[in-house]
């Protein structure tokens, strides 16, 4: 594990990087297939867009927060894996900050 | 103090924060809400620029200060609940000043198509009259700009009245605009598109409404348009 533990500096910027990546591309196709229009009535009226999004969200969510249990059963071996440890944890903050915006705004025009 | 002066006002000058394409001075509700949050951004932008100066500063000139306020404090602080808060501030901002530039839910609007080719643009109004590289508005009034490409992505973009939103071939995007009064106004694409894309300017017209109506001619509702609408159409 020892020699690639530098690429663990980035593993929770990663999972932040990948939610980015789906929830942009998500973004637009759910906008062209016009699912902001189809409201879930078992959901109280929450779109199919939104649902969509929420679950991208919530997957990455759990995927940096998975990250963050990892790194902090190794983060006493070494600096590198210490700083590992508190990225992901700024990464899976970053991910709350970044994309919440996803509950409450417009999604398309 | 009179050498400041003088740069800051050549700084001002040169920086031509005037002239027809200057989104520093709007002159419609979706380009001041753009222009506001600019200038929010500039004096936020101002302030942590002369923050992280002065501490700067002050390790050179009186480190004992910052080693008395201590490392982890510093980290804490500087690197973490200061930049929280101001982002936290400008992000708001932000995302408000954002929503309230879309045209979600606001009512209907006069809607005129704005197709792209390289290297022009053609605008199509109501009563199927049309110009090229001159956009004409009636001022005061909400207009939907229609906007959808022939061939690459070009992006449509008129920075005192809103702005900037893609014309993507197959695809129809809208964009609300409103010039609060009578006079004239530049465009650019603003998305390269070609050898042709710097000078593939537009002007832009607001007209009192009768005399848009005279120069477009009757907006006539009753004749079904053949332009095509839907998304794809081509
Ligand atoms: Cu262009």
């Amino acid at each position: 594990m020892r020699p690639r533990s530098i690429l663990l500096l980035g593993a929770g910027f990663t999972v932040w990087a990948a939610a980015f990546v789906a929830l942009y591309a998500m973004l637009s196709v759910g906008c062209r297939f016009g699912w902001h229009e189809i409201a879930l009535g078992s959901l109280g009226g929450v779109s199919l867009q939104r649902l969509q999004l929420a679950a991208i969200f919530l997957v990455h969510l759990a995927a940096g927060a998975a990250v963050v249990a990892v790194l902090r059963r190794w983060k006493d071996r070494g600096f590198l894996y210490t700083l590992a440890y508190f990225a992901a944890v700024a990464a899976l903050g970053a991910s709350v900050f970044s994309f919440a915006g996803i509950f409450f705004l417009s999604t398309c025009q | 103090m009179f050498r400041f002066g003088a740069i800051a006002a050549g700084g001002l000058a040169l920086s031509a924060c005037a002239g027809p394409l200057s989104a520093l001075q709007p002159e419609g509700p979706a380009a001041r809400g753009i222009g506001t949050l600019w200038w929010v951004m500039l004096a936020a932008g101002t302030a942590i620029f002369l923050v992280v100066a002065s501490v700067l500063m002050l390790a050179f000139v009186r480190p004992a200060w910052l080693r008395r306020f201590g490392e982890a404090r510093l980290i804490l602080w500087g690197g973490l609940v200061v930049p929280l808060v101001i982002l936290s501030g400008l992000v708001t901002a932000a995302l408000a000043l954002g929503e309230r530039v879309l045209v979600v839910g606001r009512g209907e609007a006069l809607r005129i198509e704005a197709v792209a080719r390289q290297w022009t643009w053609r605008f199509r109004y109501p009563g199927g009259y049309e110009t090229d590289d001159l956009l004409h508005l009636p001022a005061g009034r909400d207009v939907d700009i229609v906007l959808t490409s022939e061939d690459v992505i070009h992006g449509f973009w008129v920075p005192r009245l809103g702005g900037k939103l893609d014309a993507i071939p197959g695809h129809v995007n809208v964009i609300r605009l409103r010039a609060d009064r009578p006079g004239t106004y530049g465009g650019v694409c603003a998305e390269y598109c070609g050898i042709g894309h710097a000078p593939m300017r537009f002007s832009v017209e607001a007209h009192e409404p009768d005399a848009f109506a005279r120069i477009v001619g009757p907006s006539d509702d009753t004749r079904q348009d053949t332009a095509p609408d839907g998304e794809g159409g081509q």
